[in-house]
């Protein structure tokens, strides 16, 4: 049998990837606050709603390193459970948006002429709306249910991931093998799922990276005016909505939250940038 | 060029139309009138109200008739405040909103092209580093944290400056333009470093440079037209992105101006406000899009719009 040497896109990635030390910090923290996030109940010691109110809000200190807030709750238990909101907030707003925004951009690109044009059409002009404000109607008028978030959110997000898709699709669709593909009786629909789709996951996985910092800021924006989370959940943007209000007399409860959240973006903006110059050196910077 | 112009010109309108319609649709779709908060009315002022709003016919005539009034500019009444017309309430808040986010895309324009330009003359050096990396906590450091940072930093802590209000006392207006104007400025150095790097490789900048010029003139004669396009096409849709952030920046320094009046009336159920602030707010960012697409076309010699 003969072996041949052979250079995987993900392997080369990782490679590349490995030697981007803010990218892999980036990555680090980021899987040190997933894991965080998922085993909260049972990392901590406290319940993130019974209130204290004898303590009140008190300083960091040994029992509770991130203090207490105006209620007497661990603040750091606060944030964790917030991180399980926000971060899933993130992640599953970004799913939505990459599945509608994958699947668009394939259809277009690969369709072509007429069809493509109606589908890029509509994409331009819902890129014209005010999505910001719609989400914030749409909030108002049918309630603040997390659902309804992530559905919102993801509705937004997919524009410029169909975008990227079908620019990609349309340089694949040139390609030999996918006429090959077409030669051997393969229907469109199975060309899409099993050729077009593999070939265009690196520009997908770079901007899906940066999506989710994008979608968390956005659900903490929400959160903050008040139309997003509802207490007694809590999330980073509520964390620091709240710690707005009282930040003159606990500075700290507005701090840690802060860095939290903070923390958060530039793991995944180091990530994504870290990922785009690994995958593609064409549009890396120099 | 006229004709490129009349055809993005008559691609908005139906973009307007369509967002007034769904707007008004998702309005009217609303469980629970903006009447029955708080107090319980009798039917009698209920009607009254009902008729007043012209909410007791059908909607397809409610939304000719508005539609009607949109063009003639009339927003009709606020559900909120029945003596106020949106109209009043949008020329009371978007001067202030206006001043605001001029302000802020001027700071953010300068500091972020300055920055950019810097930062593209030496890359990968110190000078490239350091202004880079301030960038990163520009853009991972959103309104909603930065402001209140600021408000704690200068205003509590060092007492340099007012935490609140806009015009009232001197230096007021400082902390809000910063805090909406620096994630742009960030972005906007990302932009014109990566946009002068690409134009001072090029070969007509070696024969500037051949030819003697001094480093300065290459830069602001030559490489700064080409260099700063991505920036220019940035600045439309930056617009959208800042609108939301006025209602952040607005909310937190208790500026009167649109983005604050547009969360009270969402939080209020004004449903009339929230129609006429979304289809202007929709036009503004639209008629803005339009704009630095003209420009972006104007500047690209590409397109050859210049004449020579």
């Amino acid at each position: 049998m003969i072996r041949t040497y052979k250079s995987t896109l993900s392997g080369d990635t990782w490679v590349q990837l490995k030697k981007n030390k803010a990218a892999m910090l980036g990555l680090i923290i980021l899987i040190l606050m997933i894991v965080i996030a998922v085993f909260t109940p049972w990392l901590t010691p406290y319940s993130y709603e019974t209130q204290n109110l004898a303590l009140g809000a008190s300083p960091p200190s040994m029992a509770h390193w991130m203090g207490t807030d105006v209620l007497g709750r661990d603040l750091m238990t606060r944030i964790m459970y917030g991180s399980r909101v926000s971060l899933m907030v993130g992640f599953v707003a970004t799913i939505v948006a990459l599945c509608i925004g994958v699947l668009w951009g394939a259809l277009a690109g690969y369709l072509g002429g007429r069809a493509d044009m109606i589908m890029m059409r509509i994409v331009d002009i819902l890129y014209a709306l005010p999505f910001t404000i719609f989400i914030i109607l749409l909030m108002v008028i049918f309630g603040r249910s997390m659902l309804l978030m992530f559905a919102a959110i993801g509705a937004v997000e997919w524009l410029t991931m169909a975008r990227i898709v079908r620019a990609q699709v349309q340089s694949i669709k040139q390609q030999a093998f996918i006429e090959a593909a077409r030669t051997i009786g393969l229907s469109d629909l199975e060309i899409i799922r099993r050729h077009v789709i593999p070939n265009t996951l690196g520009p997908v996985i770079i901007y899906t990276t940066l999506t989710i910092p994008n979608v968390i800021l956005l659900e903490s924006f929400l959160s903050f005016l008040g139309l997003g989370i509802q207490p007694p959940n809590s999330s980073w943007g509520l964390l620091i909505s709240y710690g707005v209000e009282t930040m003159e007399e606990y500075p700290w409860l507005l701090i840690f939250p802060g860095i939290t959240l903070s923390l958060a973006l530039f793991s995944l903006n180091f990530l994504g940038d870290g990922l785009r110059d690994a995958m593609d050196p064409r549009i890396s910077k120099n | 060029m006229t004709l490129f112009l009349l055809k993005r010109i008559l691609q908005a309108i139906p973009v307007i139309l369509i967002v007034t319609t769904v707007t008004f649709f998702l309005v009217r779709a609303a469980p629970g009138g903006p009447f029955d908060t708080e107090r319980t009315v009798s039917e009698e002022v209920l009607n009254n109200l009902q008729s007043f709003y012209k909410l007791d016919q059908p909607v397809h005539i409610q939304y000719q008739d508005y539609l009607k009034n949109l063009f003639q500019g009339d927003l009709g009444p606020s559900f909120r405040y029945p003596n106020r017309t949106v109209n009043e309430i949008i020329a009371d808040g978007l001067p202030v909103t206006f001043e605001l986010g001029l302000y802020a895309i001027i700071f953010a324009v300068i500091l972020g092209v300055v920055a950019g330009i810097i930062a593209s003359l030496r890359p990968n050096t110190l000078q490239d580093h350091l202004p880079m990396s301030l960038t990163m906590i520009g853009i991972c450091l959103p309104s909603f944290l930065l402001g209140p940072l600021l408000v704690l930093a200068f205003g509590i802590q060092l007492e340099w400056l007012p935490v609140s209000g806009w015009g009232y006392s001197p230096g007021d207006k400082i902390l809000p333009v910063v805090t909406l104007g620096s994630a742009y400025a960030a972005y906007i150095a990302r932009l014109s470093r990566a946009g002068m790097l690409e134009v001072l490789g090029q070969d007509f900048i070696l024969t500037a440079r051949a030819k003697g010029l001094p480093q300065w003139r290459i830069v602001t004669v030559h490489a700064l037209r080409g260099g700063l396009l991505p920036v220019v096409s940035f600045l439309g849709p930056a617009t959208a992105g800042l609108l939301a952030g006025s209602f952040v920046v607005e909310t937190i320094f208790q500026i009167p101006g649109l983005g604050r009046f547009y969360v009270q009336a969402a939080f209020n159920r004004d449903y009339t406000m929230i129609l006429g602030t979304t289809i202007l707010f929709a036009g503004l960012i639209i008629t803005l899009n339009l704009l630095s697409d003209f420009v972006t076309a104007w500047l690209d010699p590409k397109q050859g719009f210049v004449k020579k």
